[in-house]
């Protein structure tokens, strides 16, 4: 009997999403996403009062768009983090412990099954990203009147990023240990964000540091882009193109790898 | 078409040749017994026929097709050696998501279902997580999953690993009822009373070679048993 496409990726989707929320690390994923809805309260709460710096009175509500829109930043990069650290061990898993075997004994493509494991570690990581940056724009957005629209577009930019950090770091975990491969994504988005963030703060960087930015995927550019409005109170400059093109890019690279990696795999040994 | 067809397989690992030029062939309805000792190649054998890994040279073919392509293992069930269930799944849910894999939907993915665990003594598992059951439970919830949707082909890799004699005594009887309904049976083993109870023909492989094969009255000697047979050809 044959099994449409669509729905056998359908059905390892939503496996692997279970598999994902049965497993010990969402617990401190909600637990650390209620101390960072503490800290969202707090970092916007700034437009309802007044901040005096060395005698002068800063204007609130520029004070509030600097620090929601680095608030949205970190979370994002943080969920970036967290869709990485959720992929490195979600498709391998099945790997070790015989199940892939087994899934893969049926009329089932190896694409659906990666894609589907892949998309169990996002769901998972962008479920709390929509919580967390979801709250921090609602909370801009009553306390210092910031624009939703932009939040719509950091979400975009976050969720591309995920998939680019995941993507790379399940393709990483079908190579190296896990620990390894966490040690991977962290150092990664650290360095990019590091080289998007110097060069926003007007950095010049030459040799492979300014090539990282000016080619590698804007995992930190596209997240302040898109909130750049909240600071200057003003539309983003320019229409940001070419890190919207990156970023998907990225991901399509990424997934590329992805799934190239993971049909030549050999499994069950 | 043939069920399965191997010509001419070589598989290396590294400097180590597992598999050596195998020729190996299964009709509709057959049952075939795979015997070999250990390291002579027979799970890289269905490994090969699942598409897990690619052959170095020759050609295999699953229901006429590269094992590669995901509709060459429609109608097939596999039991592997070393069954690893995922621990977090009930044994219903790890059913159900494998009936609907064989293509099974709504009241006829139920009835599948029910009737599996029915048939595998697992009935009353079903709402169990498996990381609770016994290692003998996990291997007759194995057995349930392979007998779902009524495959064409079975695939056993050492079946009874793991099964009290009441347990493999089960095991024979499912495979039989199996075969009864035309199901063809590639089954690896190094039990040799169970192959030559359950297999109508058996493939005797060493050091990656098919040393012997043919129908049990064909391979054995006057006065010889299988276990006879198995030490001659394996010993030269």
């Amino acid at each position: 009997m044959s099994v449409p496409a669509p729905r056998v990726f359908r059905l390892l989707a939503v496996e692997a999403i279970r598999d994902g929320v049965r497993r010990r690390i969402v617990p401190v994923i909600v637990v650390i996403s209620l101390l960072s809805l503490l800290a969202i309260d707090s970092c916007t709460a700034c437009a309802s009062g007044s901040t005096v710096v060395n005698g002068q009175t800063l204007d609130p509500q520029a004070t509030a768009g600097w620090g929601g829109a680095m608030i949205f930043v970190v979370l994002g990069l943080w969920i970036m983090v967290l869709s990485g650290i959720l992929a490195s061990d979600h498709l391998v898993q099945t790997l070790v412990d015989g199940s892939a075997a087994l899934t893969l004994s049926r009329p089932v493509g190896r694409t659906a099954f990666a894609l589907a494991r892949l998309t169990g570690a996002l769901v998972i990581a962008l479920s709390a990203g929509f919580v967390l940056l979801g709250a921090t724009a609602v909370l801009m957005h009553a306390r210092a009147g910031a624009d939703l629209s932009a939040a719509v577009l950091g979400g975009a930019a976050c969720a591309l990023g995920s998939c680019i950090v995941a993507a790379f770091a399940m393709l990483s975990s079908l190579a190296l240990p896990r620990i390894a491969t966490a040690l991977v994504v962290l150092t990664g988005v650290a360095a990019v964000a590091s080289v998007n963030l110097f060069t926003r703060a007007g950095v010049e960087l030459s040799g492979l540091l300014g090539a990282l930015d000016r080619f590698g995927p804007p995992l930190a550019g596209g997240l302040v882009f898109s909130v750049s409005p909240w600071v200057d109170g003003a539309a983003a400059q320019g229409a940001g193109t070419d890190l919207w093109l990156r970023l998907v890019l990225w991901a399509a690279i990424g997934l590329a790898g992805l799934l190239f990696a993971f049909r030549r795999a050999e499994l069950g040994r | 078409m043939l069920g399965l067809e191997f010509a001419a397989v070589s598989k290396r690992f590294g400097a180590r040749l597992a598999l050596d030029r195998v020729d190996l062939s299964l009709a509709p309805g057959a049952a075939l017994g795979l015997l070999g000792p250990n390291g002579a190649g027979k799970t890289t054998t269905l490994r090969l026929l699942l598409g897990f890994t690619r052959p170095d040279e020759g050609s295999v073919r699953l229901h006429g097709r590269d094992p590669t392509d995901p509709a060459s293992r429609e109608g097939v069930a596999y039991l592997p050696e070393r069954l690893v269930l995922p621990d977090r799944m009930t044994v219903g849910a790890f059913l159900r998501l494998h009936a609907a894999l064989a293509g099974l939907e709504g009241s006829a993915l139920d009835a599948a279902v029910v009737g599996a665990a029915e048939m595998t003594g697992v009935a009353d598992r079903l709402r169990d997580r498996i990381g609770g059951l016994s290692k003998g439970l996990s291997q007759r919830v194995g057995f349930a999953q392979a007998f779902l949707g009524e495959p064409g082909l079975l695939l056993l890799d050492e079946p009874t690993s793991g099964l009290d004699p009441i347990g493999v005594r089960d095991a024979r009887d499912w495979i039989g009822r199996a075969r009864d309904r035309g199901c063809s049976v590639l089954v690896s083993s190094h039990i040799l009373s169970e192959v030559e109870r359950t297999c109508d023909r058996v493939a005797i492989m060493h050091e990656g070679r098919i040393a012997a094969s043919g129908r049990l009255d064909e391979l054995l000697q006057p006065g010889e048993d299988l276990e006879d047979a198995f030490v001659r050809v394996v010993r030269g």
